[in-house]
Formats: structure tokens, sequence, C-alpha cells
């Protein structure tokens, strides 16, 4: 089961990169990910005026006697981060016009991050398999056995019913004790208003928050070369589309709908990501880990 | 522009199958699942133009497809002017049977149909057809204009008798083969002799138009022959007043009384005439005694001396064998000495016969050789030397005829000797419940031949059988039966020769035979059925058969027969000479064969007397035979030339050659949508 998620030419694709290179010979575990907080250690990042309540613990007194002006010192801080995957297993992600299918391809795309997190970043990584509600939650953790249990949930999370952020994100937001990097794999056929509305708390709570949006290319380029009948696979209503309108009118939609769910989760600061089936899933893992390294 | 079989035009129903496929069945999609439909919208093509667009070429390359083959079944034609007649068969008979020599018949028939034949429009096909003894198809329906006179050309008067009911059964079989209207062009003298008995047998099909060409126009010609001549096929003293005698009958047709000189011609030298008068279309008879004639085979002729209008019926010809008169051995058990007596005296009774009995007792015949006897008769033996019966078994095989009678000793013998089967009962039980009489009797065996028996059985049905053995027949004739079913003459071929099985004896003790004038007759017909003579010379008709070997006998077991015909040259070829085994004789004169078992025979043959009334069909029953075959008769002369018909020209093969080009084409575009449909799943 292991082989299959963790594709040997996958993993040599990621290990290449600088960025990982570094964590790996410093043999640290922190340092991949900067911690979006404040802490203490080392390094110092600014002075702060002291406003009441704050904790006088960290008041700079030497700086108090030299200019009789309470500032706090503040110092930027190195942390393990918390990586939390929630991958959509709605009806809609079973399509394929060829292997993979979008649920096999966002399975693999996981089972990389998690083994990425867990096994060179010491990175604790759970879980969240949903549609309309919760299917499976694996609470992050670093604990020996974390990374089977994560491939077994991905293993088990079948394509069931339809699409609700709304429930999973509210338990994500309720079992989130520690901030971290989430990452939502969908395939976001979705008003991507509704989408990032719902997603954005998310990002209020100081998460890093990843788009991954999975599509077939026969999604984005439909062929047809005769009228057809297609059936919703989550709804399973029926309609009968003419060639003429999927070679037109669909493609503009389709490509409106990416691009405004690029546009409007770069402008709520998450990042996004489309990622098509027929490429290469180390290149898709490449791309966003440059995109990380870029942003640090 | 019409149809042959236009019922076939029911067929363009099947024009809706792709109007069905093509325009009328619906259509339909396999669904394709999508993950989800937010951006699409439903769209329907317009189906009238999705219909009428989708393959239509296709569709009309099958809708023209079941047309094309629709049409060719219906077989349209086109209707071509042409000329004199084409599209009608010419069948022109020519009749060249025996009275077509009388005066220039033949000539003037053959001619006539020569310039039918020039006189038919060019390549139009033709059959000419030789009637004589036999209807002679000499070519088929062919245009060739060589071919076709050089057959009516090779036509040469014959000797045999016409027959016109076997003319309408050939012209019945050519209509059959022939899908075309026949135009029969008859050149013959009409004879009313040639028709048959049932007129429904020269009867034509409606299809045939006769036109006949009689050439004896005007009253019937007179004619004198020799209708019949009675002499002795086999003689062995000519001294003999009651057998060496001619009897011939001199018949005239259409004929005055006149005074004929009749001569007796043996050997090619006349030797002997006699003056008759024959009155007006009657008949006369004149006798020759003695006849004498040297030893061996003589050909003999009664000859009309004066010429008339068929001369070459004058004569009338048949052989007479002279020979010693010939032994027959006859063979019985030591305490019978009744049925010698009974059968010698028989014998020497008997008409034609000229045989000296030879009796011996059975034990005596050890050192016996059986083929220097012209038959032997086994009369009631208990048992012969194994050496005599093993040389009588050769003796039949190779030809020779043996008669046995069994007599009061059937019962106590394990196997009848020849015969080679066992008596499988004896019916001594006929005294007590009475003697039975002699029910049925085949009269067309050789040797009960009676041409009319009378009431009486024929003579039989006085006889009175007190002792007969029972016999299974197997294979054997049964010439004759008892009243009870039980046979009483069986015939059995062995080899080339025949064994005759009488199942009661030829003395008076097992029946009252002997006491009857049948016993004589029989005796005699039995002599000369056993003896063989009766195929050995006299007399025999054109048209007639002879049987040269047996039937069922193994070919190359025996050695050649040989036919010389009247000019004196082998009728026979060296492989028809080893298989043949009966022979037509065609022609008129004497034929000399030779048997397979070395015997010479010479037969006299004439032509069917038939021929000799040179009396036409009557006007009126020539009229209905023409009428027979088409509502519009005809007793003229050939068509116009350049008559101008129509003829139908056939489309069948230029619509199935289109059919295959539509074939061709379809089978292209359909596997290119094909190709496209493959691609869509």
């Amino acid at each position: 089961m292991l082989q299959r998620f963790l594709d040997p030419a996958v993993l040599a694709g990621i290990s290449s990169l600088d960025l990982l290179a570094k964590t790996v010979v410093d043999g640290f575990v922190a340092g991949l990910h900067r911690s979006p907080d404040f802490g203490f250690s080392q390094e110092f990042a600014e002075y702060r005026a002291y406003t009441p309540g704050d904790d006088l613990r960290h008041v700079d007194w030497n700086l108090f006697a030299r200019t009789e002006r309470c500032y706090l010192k503040r110092y930027r801080g190195e942390t393990n981060s918390q990586l939390t995957v929630l991958l959509d297993a709605s009806k809609s992600m079973q399509y394929t016009s060829g292997p993979p299918s979008k649920m096999d391809y966002a399975r693999f795309i996981a089972a990389a991050l998690f083994y990425l997190a867990i096994q060179n970043q010491r990175d604790a990584a759970g879980l969240i398999v949903f549609d309309d509600e919760i299917r499976d939650y694996i609470r992050p953790s670093t604990r020996p056995g974390q990374l089977a249990r994560l491939f077994a949930g991905l293993e088990h999370a079948e394509p069931h019913a339809r699409t609700n952020f709304a429930r999973p994100l509210q338990h994500f937001r309720n079992s989130l004790h520690r901030r971290g990097i989430a990452i939502l794999i969908s395939d976001f056929y979705e008003d991507p208003e509704t989408v990032i509305h719902e997603i954005a708390p998310l990002r209020f709570h100081g998460n890093e928050v990843i788009l991954f949006h999975i599509l077939d290319p026969e999604e984005i380029r439909p062929v047809m070369h005769g009228p057809a009948l297609l059936v919703d696979l989550e709804t399973e209503q029926r309609i009968e589309v003419v060639p003429d309108y999927a070679r037109t009118t669909y493609r503009s939609r389709i490509d409106a709908h990416i691009e405004q769910l690029r546009t409007r989760a770069r402008a709520a600061g998450m990042d996004y990501q489309l990622l098509l089936t027929n490429r290469p899933l180390d290149f898709a893992l490449r791309e966003y880990l440059a995109l990380r390294q870029a942003e640090n | 522009m019409g149809f042959l079989a236009p019922w076939f035009l029911a067929g363009m129903a099947a024009l809706g199958v792709p109007v069905f496929v093509h325009l009328l069945r619906k259509h339909v999609t396999t669904p394709r699942p999508v993950s989800s439909l937010m951006f699409f919208e439903r769209g329907v093509q317009s189906s009238t133009r999705h219909k009428q667009l989708k393959y239509l070429l296709l569709f009309a390359l099958r809708a023209a497809l079941v047309f094309l083959i629709v049409l060719a079944f219906a077989d349209p034609f086109v209707r071509r002017p042409a000329a004199g007649g084409a599209g009608r068969l010419l069948v022109i008979a020519l009749d060249n049977s025996f009275s077509m020599r009388a005066a220039t018949h033949f000539a003037d028939a053959k001619q006539q149909a020569l310039a039918t034949l020039a006189a038919r429009p060019h390549d139009s096909p033709a059959q000419i057809i030789a009637l004589g003894g036999q209807v002679q198809l000499l070519t088929q329906a062919i245009g060739d204009d060589a071919q076709l006179r050089a057959a009516l050309l090779s036509i040469q008067p014959g000797d045999g008798h016409a027959n016109f009911g076997e003319l309408g059964r050939a012209l019945r079989s050519i209509a059959d083969t022939t899908h075309r209207p026949i135009d029969l062009h008859l050149f013959s003298d009409m004879q009313r002799t040639a028709m048959p008995s049932n007129f429904a047998d020269m009867v034509l099909p409606p299809t045939v138009r006769l036109t006949a060409h009689p050439v004896a126009q005007g009253a019937s010609l007179a004619n004198w022959t020799v209708e019949s001549v009675e002499a002795p096929a086999e003689l062995s003293d000519p001294k003999d007043p009651r057998r060496s005698r001619v009897h011939a009958v001199i018949a005239g047709f259409n004929t005055p009384a006149a005074t004929k000189t009749i001569a007796l011609v043996i050997n090619g030298k006349a030797i002997a005439s006699r003056k008759v008068n024959v009155p007006p279309n009657g008949r006369a008879a004149v006798e020759f005694a003695p006849l004498d004639v040297s030893y061996g085979f003589n050909q003999c002729a009664v000859r009309i001396e004066e010429a008339d209008a068929l001369p070459d019926d004058n004569a009338s010809v048949f052989a007479v064998r002279r020979s010693d008169p010939q032994r027959v051995l006859f063979v019985h058990a030591t305490d019978d000495t009744r049925s010698a007596t009974y059968f010698g005296a028989a014998l020497s009774a008997a008409d034609r016969a000229s045989f000296i009995l030879q009796s011996m007792d059975a034990a005596q015949t050890t050192d016996l050789d059986p083929s220097k006897f012209a038959f032997v008769v086994l009369s009631d033996v208990l048992a012969l030397p194994s050496i005599f019966e093993h040389a009588l078994a050769q003796y039949v095989a190779k030809g020779g005829r043996v008669f046995i009678a069994l007599g009061t000793h059937a019962g106590r013998r394990a196997q009848i000797p020849l015969w080679g089967a066992a008596v499988l009962d004896t019916r001594e039980s006929i005294r007590a419940s009475g003697p039975l009489s002699v029910g049925q009797v085949d009269f067309a065996f050789p040797a009960l031949a009676q041409a009319q028996p009378g009431r009486d059985n024929g003579g039989w049905a006085v006889v009175r059988v007190f002792y007969a053995s029972t016999v299974e027949a197997g294979q054997a004739r049964v010439a004759a039966r008892l009243a009870d079913g039980t046979p009483l003459l069986l015939d059995k071929q062995l080899g080339e020769g025949h064994l005759l099985l009488f199942t009661s004896g030829l003395d008076n003790l097992t029946n009252d035979l002997p006491l009857h004038p049948v016993f004589v007759a029989f005796i005699d017909r039995l002599a000369h059925y056993l003896s063989g003579s009766e195929r050995l010379s006299g007399a025999a008709l054109v048209d007639s058969f002879v049987q040269l070997r047996a039937a069922g006998e193994p070919v190359g077991a025996v050695s050649n027969v040989e036919v010389i015909d009247p000019d004196g040259r082998r009728a026979l070829s060296l492989s028809e000479a080893r298989t043949i085994q009966t022979y037509r004789f065609a022609r008129a004169g004497f034929y000399k064969l030779r048997y397979p078992n070395g015997q010479d025979a010479v037969i006299g043959v004439n032509p069917d007397r038939r021929e000799s009334n040179l009396e036409p069909l009557p006007p009126d029953l020539l009229k209905l035979w023409s009428g027979s075959g088409s509502s519009a008769p005809q007793t003229t002369a050939a068509p116009a030339p350049g008559e101008i018909t129509n003829r139908n020209l056939s489309l069948w093969w230029y619509v199935m050659l289109l059919a295959l080009l539509v074939v061709l084409a379809e089978t292209a575009v359909a596997s290119r949508h094909m190709g496209t449909q493959r691609e869509e799943v």
C-alpha cells in the first residue's frame, strides 16, 4: 500500500529541491516553515511599546534604564508546523477521462505531502476527509505510526455525496488548537465566492491555507463529436448538450471559474494551485514548494 | 419498358428498411458522466436537421441498392424492334422416314427447308430436327448459318417410321427448356400412318406455332408393297412340303386392280415368280414352294417386279438357315419311360422344329458332351454323374439351355441338379384335394407365346396337375403358375444360357398335359426357344432391337459381339463391341450378327409397312393439329423476310452490375462512418 502513494520517482523529484536539502543537512526538524507567530528564541525581531496587560517578563529593562520608556523585546520564533489536509471526497472526484481519477490524484498528492511533512520535516500531519460532512478525521500528530494511519485514512476515503465546505471547515476550526498549514484538495465545483467565503475564516486564525484545484483535462477541454447526454455524478441530473456549446461557451465558463477562484484566493491571502490529472505529480509538488520558498 | 416478373416489384416495400434505419429510428445516445453540470447548458440539436443530414449519402446508397436488387428480380426489359421474327426460335423438322423416298418427296422437302432457313433473319436462333424412326435433334438453338445449313444437308432419307407423337413430345421438351416462342416448320409428306394412336400425343405446347409444309400435294400416290412374308427361319429338309414354303401377302394402297409379278429371290437370284391379281386397294396372297435353299444362311426376298411410286418397299427380305436336324438330349430316370415318348412325339409333330430326340438314362451320360446338342432336357432325374453335371453347367454358362422337369422323384432329391435350390415341398396333397388347374400363363414368355390366347387360357385351362413341387422362385422369372399360386414354369438366366424349370412332370402321372393339344404347341415353342434358333435367322423391322448379350453380364468376361450392317461395314466400335447389350436395326437390309458364344446369325430387316401407305393426313386433321399449339393456325410458307417484330431486351444484367457498384460505394462510405463511431466510443 505504501508503494502506491510513495512512488520513488515522486519523492526523488521532491528531494532535489534546495529547501528540503537544507533541512536534511541541518538535521533540525524546525526550519522549513517559518512560524507565523512571534516566540521567544534567539533571533531578535523588533521592539514594541508596552501596553497595559503585557507580560512584564518581556520588558527590556535595559532600554527602560537608558530611555525611561517601556518597550517589549520581541524575537522571531521557529517552531514545528502542523499540516492538515482537507480532502474532498465528493462523487465529482470520481470523474476520469483516463487513469488516474481525480480522487486518486488527490490521494497521491496528500500521501506525498504527509510523507514530506512527517519523515523529512517532523511536522505534525492530520487528515480530514469530507463531502457534505466529515467522513474521516485523523488528528495531527507526530506520533509513531501516524503516517500509516494517514495512509489508511486516504485508502478508505471513497467518494460519496456532494461537496459542502461549510461543515468540515467549521469542524476544522473547532478542532484547531495550533496554527499551521491547511491544504484543501478539491475540484471546487462551487461558486468561487462561496468557496472563499467558507475558507477565509481559516486564514483569519493565522493558518496558511493552500487550495489544490484538481481537474481532469477533459473538464477543461471537453471533446464531443455529437450531441451527448451528460449525467451529473453528484446529482444524477441529465441534460443533452451539443458539441458547439462544449467547444465554445463551456470552455470560456470553466476558464473564468478557474481564474476567479485563483484571483479570489490570492486576494484572501491563500495560495492556489491548479493541478491537472495528466500532469506529473512531482511537478505539481515541486511547483508548490518552489512557490513556498519564494514566499519565504 | 416492362417487367418479365412484375410481382417482384412488391419487394420495393423493402425500401422502408433504410428509411426506418436512417430517418425514423430514434437517435440513441449513451449517457456520459461528468463531474458537474455547473457549466453546461441544455442544448438540443434540431432533430429534423440531424436526421436529414446524418449519413444522407449512406442512406441514398442503401436505398438505391434495395431498389436495384428488387428491380433486377422484376427482370425489366425494353422492346427493341427486330427483323423477321427474331426472339422466336425457328425449329425446322425434316421428315426422313421411309415414305419420303417416294417420288421426289425428300428432295423437295429438303429444298423447301433450306429456303426457309435462308429466309430467316440473320443470326436469329434456329434448330434442326430429323424426323425418322427416332426424333434426332441435330443442332442446339444456334444462330450459325453454316452449321444449321450443314445439319440440314446431312439429313438423308432413312428407313424408319415417322411418328408425329414423337415430334410433339420433342417439341414439348424444347418448349420447356427454351423460354421463347417457337416457330415449327414441318417438311413432311404428312403421312396418315404417322399419327399416333392418341391425338393428345401430338398436341403441341401453346408457345409453338406449327407451319406445315406438305410435300405430297394432291391425291396420294398408288403404291404396292409386300406386306408380309411367312417363311421358315430354319429349314432342315427343303422337300418337306409342310415347312418348305414361303407365303407372302401383296397389298395395294390407293391402287387400282392390277396384275403383279412376284418373284422369290434367294441369294440374289430369282428362282421363282408368280403372277397375282391384286384387287383395288386390296391384298393378294402368293406362295412359293418348295423353298430350295442351300446349307447355311440364305438371304431371301419376295419382290414385286413392277415399279411404282415407292419402289423401295417392293421387296421384303428374310433369312433362312438350312441345317441338318439338331439333336436334343433327353435325360430321364431309369424307371421313367413315358416322358421321352410324350416329349419326342410332341417334338416331331411340331411345325417349325427339326430336331432329333436322343433319349438316355441318367446313369449313361458320363461321357456325353452337351455342346453337341441343341438343348438338353432333364426329366425327373434323381441324380446326375458329377462329370456330366459339371459339363452341363459349363454348357449353360456359355449359352446353352436346359429344360428341367421335376417328376415324382422330386421329393427324394436333396437339391435340383443345376438349378441350385432344393424342393421346398411336394404337393402330393393335390391328389387328395383334387387336381389343380393352371392359373396364370405369361404369354409374353417365348416358350408360351401366343398372339391371341382364347378364353380357355390358351388351352392351358383344361390341363390338370396332380403333382407339383414347390420351389423358391428367387431371381427366376415365373412364366406360369398353378391356380393356388405354385410356380409351374420358371426361367432363370445362368451365365449366357438359360435354365427352365417345370415343377411337374412330362408324363401323364403328374399331370395330363401330354394329353392336350397345347402340349405340342408348348413343346414346339419350347424347343424353338431352347435351341435359340429364333434369333439366328428370319426377319425383323427397322428400329427394332436385338439382344446381343445378357444384361448384368460382367464386361469383358466374354468375347466381343459383332454387327455387320447391310453395306458390309462393322456397325459397332471396339468399345461398343465389348459392352453393348442391344442393337437397333436402323436400316433395311441384311444384318450379320455374331453373338458372344460364337453363334452367327443373319437377320433380314424390312421397313415398317405402315410407311407404304402414302395417304396424307386429312386437311381438317392437319388444321386441327396446326391450331393445337397456338390460336393462329398456319399452313402457309415461311414468314415473309423482313417482317418487323419486337424483341424484348432484358436489362437484368445491367441492373445487377449497377447494384454491384452501389454495394462497393456503400461499403466504402459505411466503413468511414463506422470508423467515426468507434472514435466516439
